[in-house]
């Protein structure tokens, strides 16, 4: 799986200081993917160079070994990644989508709710985390059809 | 290390949910004296300013291998994050009254982007059992099997408490089933919201629809959940307070010990030591 193990990515910088803005930097780098951050790393380097949140952003293919990330910040940057192979493109998208906690949130609301309608019990319950803010189904979700008022 | 503050403050102060938030006491390291602190407890990131209409940011710590410890020190309602090892701090919290300090040291036990990840593998099972029992007609709710989920399965389930690291996970090895969820849970974004352009970005790329949907489809089963962060060769930086005019370095480190998993599970939330 692409995030247990570094994978040396060519890593395409977009934010070139150059004054021809049609310059494009291409830099080779170690990317591991590490919980909700990726981190990139010179590839005989032990200190990474830096890390991106993967939170509020957009992964898209850009070409069969391109794989972009976009950060809905204020100046939208855009980072590029192109890979060894179509199918390490498309695992890599797959793991970084997955990585975020939003993302995860959102799967963990939506069982929380189905459970909850198919058999009537919270399934939170057991774990002591009822009550805990981050676990509401009322938060930024589209409620379920069914009364959730219980949770 | 870089760490993009940009994208830092981005979604700090975007539309996605506040998990906690409130004055606290943060101990300096040097002088053991606290400075009142606004924090904002989102996902696995606790942030930290001077007061909360501030845009500066102070420092933000990563949640992720670290020990939550609560104590009633000197009349005062305290807490802590233990990150162990080499080069790792822990961070000292003081709280107004208990009710603020338990409530934050349940908040932040189940802040970690670990125990969200087996939570929801957790879940994913049961909600295909529960799922498969409806479909073979036993549709009674509260049936035996849902409601036990740690019977009979995989044995990260019984060992999930707030505040737990797992040491290994053993995925099923399940296939991935044809049906997906709905496209309202997939991921999206809030709009942004208006701020303050950066004048030095270049802007190279035009302004696109700030939705955001996942181009693979709605999340698979468990079973197929990455592997992020839990093999035990790994080690990662933590990531230290950075932003402030005291430029500090951010660090990110993973911690990987079967001792501190014992610890925390074991271990009584009040250290009176």
């Amino acid at each position: 799986l692409p995030g247990t193990q570094p994978t040396a990515l060519a890593h395409c910088n977009v934010d070139c200081t150059s004054e021809n803005t049609d310059c494009v930097v291409v830099k080779k780098r170690l990317v591991k993917l590490v919980v909700n951050f990726l981190f990139y790393f010179k590839t005989d380097e032990e200190e990474p160079l830096g890390a991106l949140l993967l939170e509020q952003c957009r992964v898209e293919r850009e070409d069969s070994q391109v794989f972009s990330i976009a950060f809905l910040d204020e100046a939208e940057r855009k980072y590029l990644f192109e890979c060894d192979s179509e199918e390490q493109c498309v695992e890599w998208i797959d793991s970084i989508i997955k990585a975020s906690y939003e993302f995860m949130r959102k799967n963990l609301i939506f069982y929380r709710t189905e459970i909850h309608r198919l058999t009537g019990k919270d399934p939170l319950e057991q774990y002591g985390i009822l009550d805990e803010t981050r676990f509401q189904v009322s938060n930024g979700l589209p409620l379920m059809p069914k009364d959730t008022s219980s949770m | 290390m870089k760490l993009h503050e940009k994208i830092l403050t981005h979604y700090l102060s975007c539309t996605s949910p506040v998990d906690k938030e409130g004055y606290l006491y943060k101990k300096k390291e040097r002088n053991a004296s606290y400075q009142r602190r606004w924090f904002v407890l989102k996902a696995n990131l606790l942030f930290y300013q001077e007061r909360p209409a501030d845009r500066h940011l102070l420092g933000v710590i990563v949640l992720e291998g670290c020990a939550v410890r609560s104590s009633e020190f000197d009349g005062q309602f305290t807490f802590s994050l233990v990150f162990q090892g080499p080069g790792l701090k822990t961070y000292r919290f003081a709280a107004e009254d208990r009710q603020t300090q338990e409530s934050w040291v349940k908040a932040l036990l189940s802040a970690s982007h670990c125990y969200l990840s087996l939570l929801v593998r957790d879940l994913g099972k049961q909600y295909e059992e529960a799922k498969q029992q409806q479909s073979s007609g036993e549709s009674r709710p509260g049936s035996s099997a849902s409601a036990q989920p740690g019977k009979g399965h995989s044995q990260s389930l019984t060992l999930l408490h707030p505040g737990a690291l797992l040491p290994t996970q053993e995925l099923r090895p399940a296939g991935r089933e044809g049906r997906a969820f709905s496209a309202s849970y997939a991921l999206h974004a809030p709009s942004i919201p208006t701020k303050v352009v950066n004048k030095k970005s270049p802007k190279l790329w035009p302004k696109r629809n700030a939705h955001v949907t996942p181009i693979n489809g709605p999340a698979p089963l468990y079973g197929e959940w990455p592997l992020v962060g839990l093999d035990p060769l790994e080690e990662f930086s933590k990531l230290h307070d950075y932003y402030g005019q005291e430029v500090k370095q951010v660090r990110d480190e993973w911690l990987r010990s079967r001792q501190a998993q014992e610890e925390h599970r074991n271990k009584d939330l009040i250290d009176l030591g």
